[in-house]
C-alpha cells in the first residue's frame, strides 16, 4: 500500500494551480495511483470552486449598463458582453479527438510506459553513471530541475542531503532507505534537514523534482560532490 | 440516468439568492448549450461566470489584457466543451473552475517559463474525471440499487434526499423551495440517511 502522500497544503496549491508544472505533474501521477488522494483532490476542487464562484459581485463596476450606448448593452470591465458572446458562440463544439499517445522510455533494455501527465513533456537523452541513469525533463523552471532517474538492480545513491527540496515519486519498482521501503506510487518529499541513502535491490524508476544539488555527506563519497548536480 | 428530479421546479425562480449558487440552474444552462447550442443559456452562463472569472484573473495577472484573455479563453472553452460536462459527476461550478484554472496555468507558464506546451489538460484532464471507466460502471449499478432503496422511504424524506444529493441544492435552498423550516430539512435528511444506511448494510 502507498504510505507516502503529498501534504494537504500541497494538494491545496495543486488544486489552485499554483505549483510549478513539475510538482503539479508529480501530484497528478500520484493521485492516479492513489484513490485516497484522488478523492481529497476532488473534494477540494469542489469546495474551492464553490468558494470562488459564490461570492457575489463585490465590485458593482464590473457589470454596468453602458450609459453612452442607447441600446443599453452591458459591458464587463470595458468589454462588450454581447460582442464577446456573439464572438464565442460562432465556434463549433470541439471534437473529442485528442489522443493521448503513451510515451515510453527505455533504460538498460527495459521499457517503461510514462504516466499521462508526462505525455507532452520533452524528455532528454539519458546520461549514465554506474547503475544510475538520468534523463532531464525540459520544463524551463529555472533552479527547479525535473528528471527521470533509473536505478538498476543493486544500485543506489550515496548518503546525501539536499540544498532545497527533493521530491521522489516511485513510478516502478521499489527502493529503501533508513526509513524503510518505498513502493510504486509513494510520494516522498524531503527537505535539507533529511539525509538519506536510497538503495534499490530490484531496480526502480523514479520521477524526481529538486531545487538544489545533492550534497554527499559521508567520507569518501564527499569526493562525489561535484557530480551531485548530475543526479538530481 | 437523469437525476435532476427537482430541477424543473427550481428553474421557475431564476433569482439568485445572495451568496448562494443555484446549481441546478447552472447545470440546465450547460446542458442547453451542450444539447441545443442554446445561445441564450450561454449568455446566462456568461453573465454569471465572466465577472467572477475576471475578478480572479485580475488577482493573478497584473496586465488587464491578460486578465481579459482568461475570461475569453475560459468561456469559449465552456461553449466548445459543454458536451463534456456531466452533471452526475459534479457541480457546474467545479467544471468551469477546472477550465479556468487550466487556462490560467497554461498562460502563466507561457509567461514565466516561455513554454507553450499546454500541459494543463494532461495534469488535470477535463474530458473525464480521474476515476477509471470501471469505477463509473460500478457507480452506475450502485446508483440503481440506491434508487430502489430510496423509493421505499416516506415521500417527505425522499424529497429532501433527492434535492440535496441529486439536484445539488443546499439545505437552505431546500428549506425555501419546500417552504419548511431549516431544522425540519436537517432532521429529515438525518432520518433518511439513517434508514438508507441500514437498508444498504455496511459493506
Amino acid at each position: 500500500m502507498i504510505k507516502h502522500h503529498p501534504k494537504f497544503e500541497l494538494l491545496e496549491l495543486f488544486v489552485n494551480g499554483e505549483l510549478p508544472a513539475s510538482l503539479s505533474a508529480g501530484i497528478a501521477i500520484h493521485a492516479e495511483m492513489c484513490p485516497k488522494c484522488q478523492e481529497k483532490i476532488a473534494l477540494l476542487t469542489e469546495q474551492i470552486a464553490a468558494v470562488n464562484f459564490e461570492k457575489e459581485l463585490s465590485d458593482p463596476f464590473l457589470i454596468t449598463d453602458d450609459i453612452d450606448d442607447f441600446s443599453g448593452e452591458e459591458s464587463l470591465g470595458g468589454l462588450n458582453i454581447d460582442d464577446m458572446v456573439a464572438n464565442i458562440t460562432q465556434a463549433q463544439p470541439s471534437q473529442n479527438t485528442k489522443l493521448t499517445i503513451n510515451k515510453s522510455v527505455t533504460y538498460q533494455g527495459k521499457s517503461y510506459a510514462l504516466p499521462r501527465a508526462l505525455a507532452n513533456m520533452e524528455v532528454g537523452k539519458a546520461a549514465n553513471i554506474g547503475k544510475l541513469s538520468r534523463s532531464r525533463i525540459q520544463l524551463n523552471e529555472n533552479e527547479v530541475r525535473t528528471s527521470l532517474l533509473h536505478i538498476a538492480p543493486g544500485g543506489g545513491v550515496p548518503e546525501h542531503t539536499h540544498k532545497g527540496f527533493e521530491l521522489t515519486l516511485l513510478l516502478e519498482g521499489t527502493f529503501s532507505d533508513e526509513d524503510g521501503e518505498y513502493i510504486k506510487g509513494d510520494f516522498i518529499m524531503l527537505d535539507s534537514s533529511h539525509q538519506h541513502h536510497p538503495i534499490s535491490k530490484n531496480g526502480c524508476l523514479c520521477y524526481t523534482v529538486a531545487n538544489g544539488a545533492l550534497h554527499f555527506t559521508q567520507g569518501i563519497n564527499k569526493l562525489l560532490n561535484p557530480i551531485g548536480a548530475f543526479i538530481y | 440516468m437523469q437525476t435532476n428530479l427537482l430541477s424543473k421546479a427550481t428553474s421557475d425562480k431564476s433569482n439568485y439568492m445572495s451568496n448562494k449558487i443555484n446549481h441546478p440552474e447552472l447545470c440546465q444552462w450547460l446542458d442547453a448549450v451542450a444539447i441545443k447550442r442554446d445561445k441564450q443559456a450561454f449568455t446566462q452562463l456568461f453573465k454569471f461566470f465572466a465577472p467572477k472569472i475576471l475578478r480572479i484573473a485580475r488577482s493573478k495577472f497584473p496586465n488587464e489584457a491578460q486578465a481579459n484573455e482568461v475570461v475569453q479563453e475560459t468561456l469559449s472553452n465552456v461553449w466548445r466543451k459543454a458536451h463534456l460536462f456531466n452533471s452526475d459527476k459534479g457541480a457546474a461550478t467545479t467544471w468551469v473552475y477546472t477550465i479556468m484554472r487550466n487556462v490560467t496555468f497554461d498562460m502563466l507558464r507561457k509567461i514565466q517559463s516561455n513554454k507553450e506546451d499546454n500541459l494543463s489538460d494532461d495534469i488535470w484532464p477535463i474530458a473525464e474525471t480521474m476515476s477509471s471507466e470501471d469505477d463509473s460502471f460500478n457507480d452506475h449499478l450502485e446508483n440503481k440499487q440506491l434508487l430502489s432503496v430510496l423509493e421505499q422511504l416516506p415521500e417527505a424524506q425522499q424529497q429532501v434526499v433527492k434535492g440535496f444529493y441529486f439536484s445539488d441544492m443546499s439545505q437552505e435552498q431546500l428549506a425555501t423551495h419546500l417552504a419548511l423550516p431549516l431544522g425540519t430539512i436537517k432532521s429529515r435528511l438525518r432520518l433518511a440517511l439513517g434508514k438508507l444506511k441500514a437498508q444498504l448494510g455496511d459493506k
